[in-house]
């Protein structure tokens, strides 16, 4: 578990002005502290791919956004990420919660060098949209850390100057509740 | 608001409709300093028309998210005025934004939806819905109160002033005949200055104009 009031006072360290995005069970928390918040201004979407495309369109407009979504809204994103965001090199940091992460841990500790197929991405007790996500952030070229607890919170900084320095998205994949 | 102009079936037996011409050249006008966002269909001849930092093109970019491209421009910078020119087609690939517009009430973003009942830069095959769909229905359920729709020349010119004069979020669904642009690129021989240059670079540029 992570505070989500840590994790809001770490996005105004850097100065973020929007944050655009669509709650999940994890994430629920900090939507409603950005819902209340006077200096972050928060843009609900309906489809994750909108809020890549809002996202560029505010930093071409000078603001410095967010996107907030779940792994599973981030896969139905596609093309309005590729099309948007590192198609024009924007330096956005990513907060994509990790749905399944805890049921695929367990099963990679279980099933030491099992792989995603047919029989486990259908298997009822596993989440398919946590085998599949690390796998496709790599294809689509984004590069993620991981923020399992308060105690990596400050990575969401390091996300921003890695971003800034290299002209390119930056994720933090959160595997835990934002509470 | 519907466009007061009776809809008369011309001699040829087509519904009316603008041409590109007719729906660009007002436009081009009249929008002054606002950004201008354009996709598809439009992309070249507005490039034809207009040759500066504030036009956008919606090019080798994400299909169909056009209109929330340019609504984050208009969240961005409040105090200018932001155009986009998104297709019919395009529209249709994410109509949550129209949605997501009106729950940001953007007083500086005005939707035009070029209306022309086809996928013109693939061979103008028919979009889903062509001659039902009916975008200015569709908006007002999401949420806009100015709607305007036209589909005369005549009225279009006399209106555009107080639709671009009035407070967004506006959407205007105008209907245009379909064209013959074929795919766009970004490469130096496009006579588009907007295109001339890679997205990244464009929205870099566009980008130091909009924040100088």
């Amino acid at each position: 578990m992570a505070q989500a009031l840590r994790v809001l006072e770490e996005l105004k360290k850097n100065e973020v002005t929007h944050v655009i995005g669509l709650p999940d069970n994890s994430s629920v928390k900090l939507f409603e502290l950005l819902k209340a918040d006077r200096d972050i201004q928060l843009v609900s979407v309906t489809r994750e791919g909108e809020a890549f495309a809002i996202a560029a369109g505010l930093w071409i407009g000078g603001k410095v956004p967010v996107v907030l979504i779940q792994n599973t809204g981030f896969c139905e994103s596609g093309d309005g990420f590729r099309g948007t965001i590192t198609r024009m090199r924007v330096p956005l940091v990513c907060l994509i919660t990790y749905r399944g992460y805890a049921k695929m841990t367990r099963w990679r500790s279980e099933e030491p060098g099992a792989e995603p197929n047919a029989e486990t991405l259908s298997r009822a007790q596993l989440d398919s949209a946590a085998l599949i996500t690390e796998a496709t952030l790599a294809a689509w070229g984004l590069p993620f850390e991981f923020l399992h607890a308060d105690v990596d919170i400050p990575k969401i900084s390091d996300a921003f100057s890695q971003a800034e320095s290299s002209e390119w998205p930056r994720a933090l994949l959160v595997t835990c509740d934002l509470a | 608001m519907k466009d007061e102009n009776e809809a008369v079936t011309s001699a040829k037996g087509k519904l009316p409709m603008l041409t590109k011409d007719e729906f660009l050249e007002p436009l081009a006008r009249l929008r002054g300093d606002s950004v201008v966002v354009t996709c598809m269909g439009v992309t070249r001849p507005w490039g034809r028309r207009s040759h500066v930092e504030l036009d956008f093109a919606s090019a080798d970019s994400a299909m169909g998210h056009t209109a929330d491209l340019a609504l984050g421009i208009a969240l961005a910078r409040p105090e200018r005025k932001v155009i986009c020119l998104n297709g019919d087609g395009s529209m249709l690939m994410t109509l949550g934004t129209l949605v997501t517009a009106t729950q940001a009430a953007a007083r500086n973003y005005y939707l035009f939806i070029i209306q022309n009942d086809t996928y013109e830069i693939t061979g103008n095959l028919p979009i889903p819905g062509a001659g039902k769909v009916d975008f200015g229905v569709l908006a007002r359920g999401a949420g806009f109160t100015s709607i305007y729709e036209f589909d005369h020349a005549a009225s279009y010119t006399a209106s555009l002033p107080a639709v671009l004069g009035g407070e967004g979020p506006v959407l205007v669904v105008a209907k245009v005949e379909p064209g013959t642009e074929g795919p766009i690129s970004r490469s130096a021989k496009e006579a588009s200055l907007y295109l001339k240059e890679s997205l990244a670079e464009w929205a870099r540029r566009m980008r130091r104009a909009l924040n100088s």
